[in-house]
């Protein structure tokens, strides 16, 4: 048999989601981008958007989003990728914009854009992958980072007389009165990830519906930044992340 | 506020009286801009102001945007690019310093843009009073790495219009930032100005066409596009900045574009750009009635610097006074394109002062003629 008759339309049950392409990922294994992608390349393709999206991808461990989900990207500058979305959404009102930003992106750098670009309601996605860590630069601290947490720039554990708390961003845009839909959700599990895909989804149509701006906080691993084999850096960030940043609707207008 | 009829879908041709900060805000919207982000800051904030007051996203369609700083606007103005859109925004030096980031990025990226920068007294916060001192800034770089922006230097509330216009055709021609480099003199002065009859803004599927590398939307099916500045792979980022650079070439042989009076017979020249150079031509005029022949080049494109055609001003000549509000910037772009044949000196007034012509005069034979 050829595999288009063992492969036909009516017996699929799974299979990669048209819009991510067939490349080598360079995330490391075990890493929440995967998945995350994933859903937002499936949820793009049901939603039959990939001809209006536009995504703007960050400068981090995703800077190379724009290689493995099939729309047309523009890479922004660390942090501005709000304001990159602001413009295009504007200018463009009829396509679907979002952002996909780490935790450096969106609460340290980013954080005036971010804040401002929810405060104006843009009728944007704002995808915030929160793994309490910069990866790509090698593992230092993020705002995100919890106490205690040990990373490259808080060798001994991060500390508040030094550091600060740890940022609750996504608590601060839910209190905008810009924002409509503003969620944190985490893939993790089979149930988190399909709760995770339709709070994509439900942001993408909020988008459409120009009810202001919609941010998906996942909550994630970095089990190379955080220095655990895959499997113990879930178990980790189920034990302590979700203290600091619990999943569920913060707002849901 | 606006006139009535100011605001209509096809403004025809009109003479008005009005500063310059107000003149590119009647420029933009006559030129098809399809939007503005921008930030408030002295001695330009009227740009953002006009706008606002004329309200074009009910005329012509254009955004309008006041964002949270310079930065956020210069970054929107990226993303607007990055689709194909004419977009542009305004400040001034210290608020400039702030987009230096995400201009970096939109010459790096091959993107059209238009930058005005209404120049005000550094460094730091300086002063509100008009300067120079942005001249390396803006032609030497200010953001990182090897590019260039177009740089035109109005000096009338005319050529603040006429540059908006030129501004944007060079932007598309060579999908590279332009900046209009203007001063606080030119930005809140007032003159008489001729605004052109309203261009239409391009569609849609205009820009699809004209721009088939923006990131528009991956329509029917085409292969998307990804805008860009990053490349790990060595071999190929150094292809894409000889890219760079032949632009850059063929930018420097065709579109320098400078001003001469009187060059022929004179014994000296002046060279001074922007409002400057209207305060040296007065100068000029002072310094013939004391028999004192005197020639002025003013560049009105700062890059690419009209090399040859000072070179040439240049020629016979017994001196050069370069005359700029800033501690000597230009000066050596001069210098360069003389090779140093003769003698080329520095004026100029910093700390936001204007110079009077009997100033410049004053210089002329102090430095040059009588040394």
């Amino acid at each position: 048999m050829e595999i288009e008759e063992i492969i036909r339309e009516e017996n699929k049950v799974y299979c990669k989601p048209e819009l991510l392409e067939q490349v080598h990922m360079h995330y490391c294994p075990g890493c929440s981008h995967g998945v995350i992608h994933k859903l937002v390349a499936e949820v793009i393709a049901e939603m039959e958007l990939a001809d209006k999206t536009v995504g703007v991808s960050p400068v981090g461990c995703a800077v190379f989003a724009y290689n493995y989900i099939d729309v047309d990207w523009i890479e922004a500058a660390h942090g501005r990728a709000p304001a990159v979305a602001t413009a295009v959404s504007r200018l463009w009102p009829d396509n679907v914009v979002f952002t996909y930003q780490g935790d450096g992106d969106m609460s340290a750098i980013g954080t005036a854009e971010s804040i401002h670009a929810a405060n104006r309601g843009e009728n944007i996605v704002m995808i915030f992958v929160n793994n309490a860590i910069y990866g790509m630069t090698g593992g230092q601290m993020a705002p995100t980072t919890l106490i205690g947490q040990k990373t490259a720039t808080t060798p001994y554990g991060r500390r508040v007389d030094l550091n600060g708390h740890p940022l609750e961003i996504t608590n601060l845009m839910a209190i905008l009165d810009g924002t409509c839909y503003v969620t944190r959700q985490s893939v993790h599990t089979p149930g988190n990830v399909r709760k995770c895909k339709a709070a994509i989804k439900k942001a993408f149509e909020n988008a459409i519906a120009k009810k202001g701006t919609s941010v998906v906080e996942v909550v994630a691993t970095c089990n190379s930044g955080w220095k655990l084999s895959p499997e113990k850096a879930n178990q980790w960030m189920a034990e302590h992340m979700f203290e600091k940043y619990p999943l569920g609707d913060l707002k849901n207008v | 506020m606006p006139e009535p009829g100011e605001t209509q879908k096809n403004m025809k041709e009109d003479i008005r009286l009005m500063k310059g900060n107000e003149a590119i805000a009647h420029a933009a919207i006559r030129y098809g801009c399809d939007g503005y982000f921008g930030y408030p800051i002295t001695p330009q904030s009227e740009v953002l102001e006009t706008l606002e007051e004329l309200m074009p996203w009910e005329t012509t369609g254009m955004t309008v945007l006041q964002a949270e700083s310079e930065l956020a606007a210069i970054n929107m103005v990226y993303g607007g690019a990055a689709t194909g859109k004419a977009v542009m925004t305004s400040s001034s030096s210290p608020g400039i310093s702030l987009k230096q980031e995400g201009i970096s990025y939109i010459a790096a990226a091959s993107l059209p843009a238009l930058i005005l920068n209404v120049m005000r007294g550094g460094p730091g916060l300086g002063t509100i009073q008009p300067s120079q001192a942005d001249y390396f800034q803006a032609t030497k770089g200010g953001g990182h790495g090897d590019y260039h922006l177009i740089v035109l230097a109005p000096s009338t509330v005319q050529e603040m219009v006429d540059f908006v216009g030129l501004g944007f055709e060079l932007a598309f021609k060579y999908t590279n930032p332009v900046m209009i480099l203007a001063d606080g003199i030119v930005g809140q002065m007032m003159e008489k100005v001729v605004l052109p009859e309203q261009r239409p803004r391009r569609t849609d599927e205009e820009i699809r066409q004209q721009c088939p590398w923006a990131a528009t939307g991956r329509l029917n099916g085409r292969k998307r596009n990804v805008i860009t500045s990053l490349e790990l792979e060595s071999a190929r980022m150094e292809v894409i900045n000889h890219q760079l650079q032949a632009r850059y070439r063929e930018i420097e042989k065709t579109e320098p574009r400078w001003e001469e009076i009187d060059v022929e017979d004179a014994d000296y020249l002046i060279v001074a750009f922007g409002s400057i150079a209207r305060i040296a031509d007065t100068a000029r005029e002072l310094a013939a009635e004391k028999g004192i022949k005197v020639g002025i080049v003013r560049p009105i494109t700062l890059w690419p610097f009209p090399t040859e055609a000072v070179n040439k001003a240049a020629q016979g000549k017994k001196g050069v006074l370069v005359v700029e509000l800033n501690a000597g910037q230009m000066i050596e772009d001069v210098r360069l394109a003389v090779h140093d044949a003769l003698p080329v000196e520095h004026f100029g007034r910093l700390g936001g002062i204007i110079p009077s012509p009997e100033e410049v005069v004053d210089a002329l034979c102090d430095k040059l003629i009588n040394k």
